[in-house]
């Protein structure tokens, strides 16, 4: 993950040079900076610090590469609890409903989306509960 | 076998490490796309801006400063309280241990009511500076500074709202079990990230829409 994290460092220092060089052109050509491209490329550059740095503080809490980084590691060291993934859900279908509906209503009359609010906030109680629920409940 | 990169009978030499928690590292990443969410509304309100000097000097005087100040404050309260509340879910507290004035052996839950009601209050604050904003004539339709004013300050306030939802939902869901595991405070560490982030980006909003103008 080291090699992530400096990927991302590169990236970032790369957009806010990329941007620096930008403004100035900008300046040069119409007198004024153009601000969509200043604004967008400083914010993809903290994008990219950001992603840099969280990703290099959680390989040093880590205390080691993981397998995946090692030349020396074997397939099964990558094979531990990787944590809860569902096999299936029809909540997250429900929820795309839902907000079809919602933003259906946006575009062709606001009374669909009444219908849809609900429907979207039930699929959020439910895809947050579904495994804190009947079997799941512990 | 030359072509197999390792064998059963080969040693490992991989150390055993604490593997990154994948829920964490991905909400990092959409937080990330959430920067560009914002970067977009943020190119809007400056090149508005720098499109429109005077229409800027006229509709910003009407920004109560103070008054948005406070409410910054409280917002960025509420993210040091959501704090203690995840390091009471890193100690795999749920609930508190005394009374409940003694916030300081509070668990998750407490401190994230608290912080709940701050962001609460935040949101009310901004529907109440809304109303009095638009008997002052600045009106969403009205002109290109309404639009950038509402439309920033607007999708974040959404964003807060949608921050008090998940804070509901990880309430409930420490409620919903006998023990307090390390998935429910991935669950509550998860949403602080969220918070934190929404909390960053109105710092931002702030100086650039009522210190900047």
């Amino acid at each position: 993950m080291r090699a992530n994290s400096n990927l991302f460092w590169i990236l970032g220092a790369f957009f806010w040079a990329a941007d620096i060089a930008y403004v100035l052109w900008s300046i040069i050509d119409t007198g004024k900076p153009e601000w969509v491209g200043l604004v967008g490329m400083a914010l993809t550059g903290v994008l990219s610090f950001f992603l840099a740095f969280y990703i290099g503080r959680t390989r040093s809490a880590q205390g080691g590469d993981v397998p995946q980084d090692r030349p020396d590691a074997n397939v099964d060291d990558g094979d531990p609890e990787m944590g809860q993934f569902s096999p299936w859900s029809w909540w997250p279908f429900t929820l795309g409903l839902g907000l079809t509906l919602v933003f259906l209503g946006l575009a062709i009359g606001t009374w669909v989306s009444f219908f849809g609010g609900p429907l979207a906030a039930i699929a959020i109680v439910g895809w947050n509960y579904e495994y804190y629920r009947n079997n799941f409940a512990r | 076998m030359d072509n197999v990169s390792s064998t059963s009978l080969a040693p490992s030499s991989a150390p055993v490490i604490n593997r990154p928690n994948v829920t964490q590292v991905g909400v990092i990443v959409w937080l990330g796309s959430e920067v560009m969410f914002f970067a977009g509304l943020f190119a809007i309100y400056f090149t508005l801006r720098s499109t429109s000097p005077g229409l800027w000097e006229h509709q910003t005087a009407k920004l109560e400063v103070p008054y948005a100040l406070v409410n910054t404050l409280i917002l960025v309260a509420s993210s040091f309280t959501c704090q203690a509340g995840v390091f009471a879910a890193e100690r795999l507290q749920a609930r508190r241990t005394g009374s409940v004035l003694q916030f300081w052996k509070w668990g998750t839950v407490e401190w994230f009511y608290l912080t709940f009601a701050m962001g609460a209050v935040f949101v009310t604050g901004q529907v109440f500076e809304y109303a009095n904003l638009v008997t002052e004539h600045v009106d969403f339709t009205g002109d290109s500074y309404g639009s950038a004013f509402y439309l920033t300050t607007g999708f974040h306030a959404m964003h807060v709202t949608g921050g008090l939802i998940a804070f509901l939902l990880t309430i409930g869901r420490i409620f919903a079990v006998k023990n307090f595991t390390h998935k429910e405070a991935t669950t509550a560490i998860v949403v602080s990230y969220y918070w934190h982030f929404v909390d960053v980006v109105w710092i931002g909003l702030f100086l650039v829409i009522y210190v900047l103008k």
